[in-house]
């Protein structure tokens, strides 16, 4: 039996000020080498709990394990195995890609040969080893969003947590990243993904939970879903099953 | 290995950007020469040839043939005797110093000399008179000369260049006052030895030297290069808040403060890496800022910048300086919520501080409120610090206490940063 490598328990975040909670009494369990895809509407809450679980702000009430720690209590250890792909581009425009590497590979721990190392292979891997030197104000969105992602992987995290990682970019890249993104879950690497993509989370995700309004409504493998769900062919059909057709802000 | 990567970072991010270090480094240096030039200029105008002065002797006598000469012969101003070609006359020199044409004007009045003589002779036959009512006879009436003055010339200027003019005439009015006595003393007692022609001079007895009070003495000349070199290089050093807070505002919505903060490297580490690149940065603007007192600023004539006597001095304050600089930037950073905030809120705490700290007027011609405030701008511990090296002859003893204002300062602003840092992220 796998062992949960994430454990939420009944997580509640309500910002100051506001009355309404974003995550509301969030309990998932993700095991480890898992693809666990958090897929929502806008605002549904997906941001939220990933920062939480990163450990960027505390919940309002409930408690987070992660590899058996309480983040409440282990953050500075569990930061060193996790690893972040935000959903912007979180790099320093006026430095190139291999100095943003360098800096971040740095933050993370890792430095000299090992960094060098791993910094050209990944260039190499995402074909950005010509561009390297270029300043990442020049380059594209989806040379952004490589690098961006690198930036995230170059520790051998063993959670990567993406917040819309192909948001924006275009197939090529897309496929890209997904590619490289599966090689890394095959080594261990557990991934925890949101996305708007709902064919790109069936084929990549091993596990999704569908959460709106900051509840999880519904929860399994995207092959268990869409057979639960009468008359849904596929997962964007359960999707919009689950959270109806109306506009979200 | 992770606080050497923050400083590399640091360093990469600040030389990219042109606009911050044209902002750290030209606009100091444009300061220090323009407000120096401007200063010595003032200074020059009062005390050198220069103020453009029209005079109307109507009094040929010796009063008035004296003061035309003695202002002629003086360092103090250019005199002129015609206006536009036409010889000088009290309405034409009045209408052309209300036209700008010259900064004073001086009318001898007709028969000065003769009134002060009469003056005299009334006075030395009153003195030496037994009869009584010779004795309480009044004065005749005084001489009036007049001193027109341009009116946008500023008060102090002209309280200034009167007093020199007064005190001038009143030199020559007593020159001619003792003439007429010793003559008017040889004509009652004519067994009298006669006067000897330098007897006035004989008779300043009273000398005034002024000492500047430094330690050491005759050494340093107070000049506008003493007094600005160093004020526009603290304010320099204190301006690093533009490019270090919109370093730190950038970091935030940039997003790499997001990454960072998922990343097992502390806040203080991030910091740190900020500080020790900007406090280089501070020290080689100061060292660029008295480059210019001692090597170009006297190119273009002006005096050399004295660094005085004491080098630990001088690294002592100034390092303390380079720390409650960047100190205060980081907090500002922090602090400001966008971009746009922080650089009004750095720009004008800046500008308010230099001016209660001294920078832009001397803290002695401020109003008593405002000096007693001077006292708590940490850009006034340090100009005063550096005053005391550079124009009272002080060493790193006399600075200690400015220097460790300077580190308290700085010790609070990090604290203050590092809590609302905190505060910020309890969302």
């Amino acid at each position: 039996m796998t062992e949960a490598i994430i454990q939420t328990m009944g997580v509640t975040k309500t910002f100051k000020g506001s009355t309404l909670p974003v995550v509301n009494g969030v309990s998932v369990s993700v095991d480890q080498g898992e693809v666990f895809g958090l897929l929502g509407p806008n605002g549904a809450g997906k941001t939220t709990t990933i920062s939480i679980l990163c450990g960027l702000f505390p919940p309002t009430s409930g408690n987070v394990l992660i590899d058996n720690k309480k983040l409440s209590e282990d953050l500075t250890d569990i930061k060193k195995i996790i690893g972040v792909v935000p959903q912007d581009i979180a790099l320093y425009p006026t430095l190139t890609a291999r100095e943003n590497l360098n800096f971040f590979g740095n933050m993370h721990g890792v430095s000299g040969k090992v960094l060098k190392d791993k910094i050209e292979l990944w260039l190499n891997n995402f074909g950005l080893s010509e561009a390297a030197n270029k300043r990442v104000s020049t380059y594209s969105g989806g040379m952004k969003r490589r690098v961006n992602l690198i930036a995230g992987i170059l520790h051998d995290p063993k959670i990567l947590f993406l917040d819309e990682p192909t948001v924006g970019v275009d197939v090529q890249s897309r496929n890209v990243i997904i590619e490289h993104l599966k090689e890394l879950n095959k080594k261990g690497m557990t991934i925890i993904y949101t996305s708007h993509h709902m064919e790109e989370a069936e084929n990549f995700c091993t596990k999704v939970a569908i959460i709106d309004h900051g509840k999880i409504i519904a929860e399994g493998s995207p092959k268990q879903l869409i057979s639960h769900y009468e008359g849904c062919e596929n997962l964007e059909s359960v999707f919009l099953h689950l959270t109806k057709r109306s506009l979200r802000d | 290995m992770k606080l050497k990567a923050a400083i590399i970072k640091e360093f990469l991010l600040l030389i990219r950007d042109r606009v911050g270090l044209a902002i750290l480094f030209i606009m100091p240096m444009i300061l220090i020469f323009v407000m120096t030039l401007i200063q010595d200029s003032a200074f020059k105008t009062l005390n050198e040839k220069g103020i453009p002065i029209i005079v109307v002797n109507n009094d040929p006598d010796s009063l008035g043939t004296d003061i035309e000469n003695g202002l002629r012969a003086s360092e103090l101003c250019t005199v002129y005797d015609s206006v536009d070609g036409k010889p000088a006359t009290e309405e034409l020199a009045m209408k052309a110093v209300a036209e700008g044409q010259f900064l004073v004007g001086i009318v001898i009045p007709k028969g000065a000399t003769e009134a002060v003589r009469k003056n005299v002779t009334q006075l030395v036959e009153q003195t030496l008179s037994t009869d009584s009512i010779l004795s309480k006879s009044t004065l005749p009436d005084s001489v009036e000369i007049k001193i027109f003055i341009d009116p946008i010339t500023k008060k102090s200027f002209i309280a200034s260049v009167t007093s020199s003019l007064r005190e001038f005439i009143s030199g020559v009015k007593t020159k001619i006052m003792f003439r007429t006595f010793a003559d008017q003393i040889e004509e009652l007692i004519p067994d009298k030895k006669k006067t000897p022609l330098n007897a006035f001079d004989q008779t300043q007895i009273i000398k005034y030297t002024e000492v500047y009070a430094s330690k050491s003495i005759g050494k340093i000349v107070p000049n506008a290069v003493q007094h600005n070199v160093p004020a526009w290089a603290i304010f320099a050093m204190f301006f690093i808040v533009m490019p270090l807070s919109g370093s730190i505002m950038k970091e935030r919505t940039e997003g790499s403060i997001f990454r960072l903060n998922t990343m097992p490297s502390s806040y203080l580490t991030l910091i740190t890496g900020k500080i020790i690149v900007y406090v280089i940065v501070c020290l080689l603007q100061l060292v660029l800022m008295l480059s210019v007192g001692t090597f170009f600023l006297p190119m273009l004539g002006l005096p050399v910048l004295d660094l005085g006597h004491s080098f630990t001095g001088i690294i002592l304050i100034s390092v303390a300086t380079a720390f409650a600089a960047t100190g205060y930037a980081v907090m500002v950073g922090t602090l400001a919520s966008t971009e746009q905030q922080g650089a009004i809120m750095g720009a004008l705490s800046i500008l308010l501080l230099s001016a209660l700290g001294g920078i832009w007027v001397p803290t002695y011609v401020m109003p008593q409120m405002m000096r007693n405030l001077s006292a708590y701008s940490p850009l006034n511990w340090s100009l005063e610090g550096f005053y005391e090296l550079f124009l009272r002859g002080g060493d790193a003893s006399t600075v200690t206490l400015a220097a460790v204002k300077l580190m308290v300062f700085f010790v609070i602003t990090m604290i203050v940063a590092m809590v609302i840092n905190k505060v910020r992220r309890r969302v």
